[in-house]
């Protein structure tokens, strides 16, 4: 029993942490505070109801919320983002104004009811005696490997040096040699790439609505008030000390207590520590 | 005075004969129009002065509106219904205060996660509601009171609305003339100058914050009584995103701006929304294309001329009145490092650097690029902590404090790139720095303050050659470099300080400027009997101006003595000569 609640923590904090992957970079490197970044694992979720509503094979899902989430993220940078880069305040509302869109479409397209997406990987399997859902233990899986590439392809590559450059000074970053908006687009498109990827991930195990994003939202960017940005391990603290409250708390009490702690736990680190844990700590 | 009279005189012809001339009905929607109006002014007020946006205001919205429908429950008699709706907007506008003063103090922006967090509690706010049934009544809203006063919501509570409406406009036209408002103003402007002239800025965020919250609440308590009903949507998510869209469409830096977009928007969702389904993509458009063209919204279109109504400032320099003497302290005394060390991240910024200063003077801070000298002033005014070590002033530690406590130790401050108030006008610049350390709370809302002028501030301005006389609704930002450099100069002096700190006031200028810069400099020091401390590359400035140099070197202070000494010193030759150490 005890056990299957600790992979429920894993499952919870791995999700939030591949969707706060997506805002730090946003954040963190671009400076865009992207109001939208739950909306995006919003489309994530809805890939699978695209998919059999085409009547598409189930492996394509994957693509298509690649594809679907990819393209939106890229219109939205190329119509609205890329005016917003050094504009920090303007890009949270104009990205508000972006989320408000993309529900309303949404729910335009797909009605405002609860959609259900079936588990791709039925059944359970038993680890240390607990019969825990197999579909979960393969994405927690797949997210500790993601994050294991990028932890090794982030040591060794230049990408995040230049997207520094690029943001500290685009002209100087123009000057020597840096294609500023393809490399903007493109972090801003993996950014949320990753929040699609997620919500993909979590589409079996959650109600799939137009309005789902906002809580995401909330929670991986107090992940990034918590863990401090900067830091891949400062990152996965934060998402692990925001989801580990929520489920704890919600668990032991019920889910508006765990929100409640989540908050509380946020304005006492904005108040205390506002650098995040990880700068607290070194 | 005369037009605030005019605009309310205006605002009450359009909104009186309005059931008269278009139905009861029409006034009942007009009525919900101008009660989010009124909570849009108050996002108006704080967004577009301060620019710290709230993302959740139906917090103050609902709550107001659930507590002032349980109080008409339960209350009987007009007296107790108002005083338990005074009740309820003071006690929310004194947990706003709480939480903005919380969250902002220490710290010198507003940045996105007052925001963020604000949105969060709404979204509480909007499950608690929604649970707590036997309170709130859950999803199926909590009802069966009587309006305020026994009003008919389709009849004479429009009035009351009306006026309200009327009465929260008079309000800030009113606070638009005010000192309270230039301060509010500033905070958007450049916080860390602000900060640097006394202001302890978080509590300036927080006033305004609970203001906006009082607005709120006053607009929810209406609602109740208006709609007869509170369901958990009106403290939630959506409602204080309308909100904010409300505003930012129809305008923030104007009074009526919020007002007329309640209207507007309004207006146009009872028409659209039943018969046009891509009503809610044409708001979000139209939104985003607010935020990214026209930041000043509908009113901003319609007035192009009085963009913002800034305060009737007094030009005439004769009309000036002396002001309160600074309120804190001004004790001419030694500046002291004792074993000062500073660490940024792993960088050593400053290794153990003691001196101690004559009590009055120009001390000059001299050293390569890169020697510590700017962080030295830095971790004298507090924008920096130590990692050990003291500063005292006249025996006092003054280091790892907040920079807004400086000016209260007589410290005042020039920086290295000058920082003035681009946004605002000079006149209003140097109003913000008469108003430094000197007014007390009942100053920020009398028009008096603005006529203040210091003998220091006078000295400067009439001084020939200065470039800020006959120029005074010039905005700051349209200055060019050097003249900046000398309105900068007169923020930081005009409050008198004890221990000056001019980084680097020469830079930019020409030779002209430069000598009437040094000779403003010494003249200040003559007369006040100050301590000064300059930072300055320039050695003929060094050597006309310094009665002691002191040299930093990597972290270092390698010499404190007389121009002459420090230049004879053998070390400061070779750390000059580029040799190594």
């Amino acid at each position: 029993m005890s056990f299957a609640l600790i992979l429920n923590l894993v499952w919870h904090v791995g999700t939030l942490a591949l969707i706060a992957l997506g805002l730090a970079i946003v954040f963190g490197k671009l400076r865009i505070l992207n109001m939208a970044h739950g909306e995006f694992v919003m489309i994530g979720a809805y890939s699978p109801v695209i998919t059999s509503s085409m009547g598409l094979p189930g492996w394509l899902q994957l693509p298509v919320c690649l594809l679907t989430v990819g393209l939106v993220a890229l219109a939205v940078e190329r119509t609205v983002v890329c005016r917003l880069y050094g504009r920090m305040f303007d890009s949270l509302l104009a990205t508000w104004g972006i989320s408000i869109l993309l529900r309303e479409a949404v729910e335009l397209i797909f009605g405002r009811g609860y959609q259900s997406v079936s588990l791709p990987i039925p059944g359970t399997v038993q680890i240390f005696g607990t019969s825990y859902p197999a579909y979960r233990i393969a994405i927690i899986g797949c997210i500790a490997l993601g994050f294991a590439i990028l932890a090794w392809w982030n040591s060794r590559s230049m990408v995040a040096t230049r997207i520094k450059a690029m943001v500290e000074n685009p002209g100087l970053a123009q000057a020597v040699g840096i294609n500023t908006g393809r490399l903007s687009a493109w972090a801003f498109v993996f950014g949320c790439c990753t929040a699609g990827l997620a919500g993909l991930a979590l589409a079996p195990t959650i109600r799939v609505e137009p309005m789902m994003g906002l809580d995401y939202l909330i929670k991986s960017f107090f992940a990034l008030v918590v863990g401090g940005l900067g830091t891949l391990e400062g990152l996965g603290l934060g998402a692990g000390i925001i989801a580990g409250t929520q489920s704890l708390v919600g668990a032991a009490l019920n889910q508006t207590y765990g929100y409640l702690a989540v908050l509380s736990l946020s304005i006492l680190f904005l108040w205390l520590k506002p650098d995040g844990i990880h700068s607290a700590l070194r | 005075m005369a037009s605030i009279l005019l605009y309310a005189s205006l605002l009450l012809a359009v909104l009186l004969p309005i059931p008269v001339l278009f139905g009861d009905f029409t006034a009942y929607q007009i009525g919900l129009y101008l009660i989010y109006g009124i909570a849009a002014q108050g996002i108006g007020f704080l967004w577009g002065k301060t620019g710290v946006l709230p993302l959740g205001q139906a917090i103050f919205f609902g709550v107001s509106a659930y507590a002032g429908a349980m109080s008409l429950r339960i209350a009987d008699g007009l007296a107790l219904q108002l005083a338990a709706a005074a009740g309820i907007v003071l006690l929310l506008s004194a947990a706003a205060f709480v939480l903005a003063f919380l969250i902002f103090r220490g710290r010198s922006e507003s940045g996105p996660y007052f925001s963020l967090i604000t949105l969060a509690l709404a979204m509480i706010a909007e499950q608690i509601a929604g649970a707590a049934t036997e309170f709130t009544g859950g999803f199926n809203g909590f009802s069966g009171f009587a309006s305020l006063g026994g009003l008919d919501p389709f009849g004479n509570l429009y009035y009351i609305i009306a006026a309200a409406a009327t009465g929260m406009s008079l309000l800030l036209f009113a606070i638009n003339r005010l000192p309270a408002n230039l301060i509010a103003r500033a905070v958007a402007d450049n916080e860390p100058r602000l900060q640097l002239l006394g202001f302890p800025t978080h509590t300036v965020k927080g006033l305004a914050f609970a203001f906006s919250a009082a607005s709120a609440a006053l607009a929810g308590i209406l609602f109740a009584s208006h709609q007869g009903i509170v369901t958990p949507t009106s403290t939630g998510f959506a409602l204080s995103a309308e909100l904010v869209i409300l505003t930012a469409i129809g305008g923030r830096f104007h009074v009526l701006g919020p007002l007329i977009g309640a209207i507007v928007v309004g207006w146009a969702s009872a028409e659209l929304r039943f018969n046009f389904p891509y009503w809610e993509l044409l708001m979000a458009a139209a939104f985003i294309v607010v935020v990214l063209k026209a930041p000043g919204g509908i009113a901003e279109l319609l007035e192009k001329s009085i963009q913002r109504i800034s305060p009737d400032l007094p030009i005439e320099e004769s009309d000036r009145t002396g002001a309160p003497m600074p309120k804190g302290r001004r004790i001419v005394g030694s500046l002291e490092f004792e074993n000062v060390h500073l660490m940024v991240g792993v960088v050593r910024i400053l290794n153990g650097v003691s001196f101690a200063t004559p009590d009055t003077g120009i001390i000059s801070i001299i050293g390569p690029n890169g020697a510590g000298k700017t962080s030295a002033l830095n971790a004298i005014t507090g924008h920096l902590r130590l990692s050990s070590g003291t500063i005292r002033l006249v025996g006092d530690r003054v280091n790892s404090r907040p920079p807004w406590k400086a000016l209260e130790s007589g410290i005042g401050r020039k920086l290295q790139v000058p920082s003035v108030f681009n946004s605002l006008s000079i006149a209003e610049n140097i109003a913000i720095s008469m108003l430094a350390d000197r007014a007390s709370w009942a100053d920020y809302l009398r028009t008096d303050a603005f006529n203040w002028r210091s003998e220091e501030l006078s000295r400067v301005l009439n001084r020939q050659g200065v470039p800020l006389k006959n120029s005074n609704e010039k905005q700051a930002g349209k200055l060019p470099q050097g003249h900046r450099q000398f309105l900068e100069f007169a923020l930081a002096i005009a409050s008198k300080p004890s221990l000056l700190l001019l980084d680097e006031p020469c830079a930019g200028l020409s030779p002209e400027e430069t000598a009437l810069m040094t000779s403003l400099v010494r003249e200040f020091q003559e007369n006040s009997g100050s301590l000064v401390i300059v930072i300055e590359h320039d050695m003929s400035i060094v050597e006309a101006t310094s009665d002691k140099v002191l040299v930093l070197n990597h972290g270092e202070a390698i010499a404190f003595d007389s121009y002459e000494a420090v230049r004879n010193d053998p070390e400061v030759v070779a750390v000059y000569a580029g040799g190594t150490k």
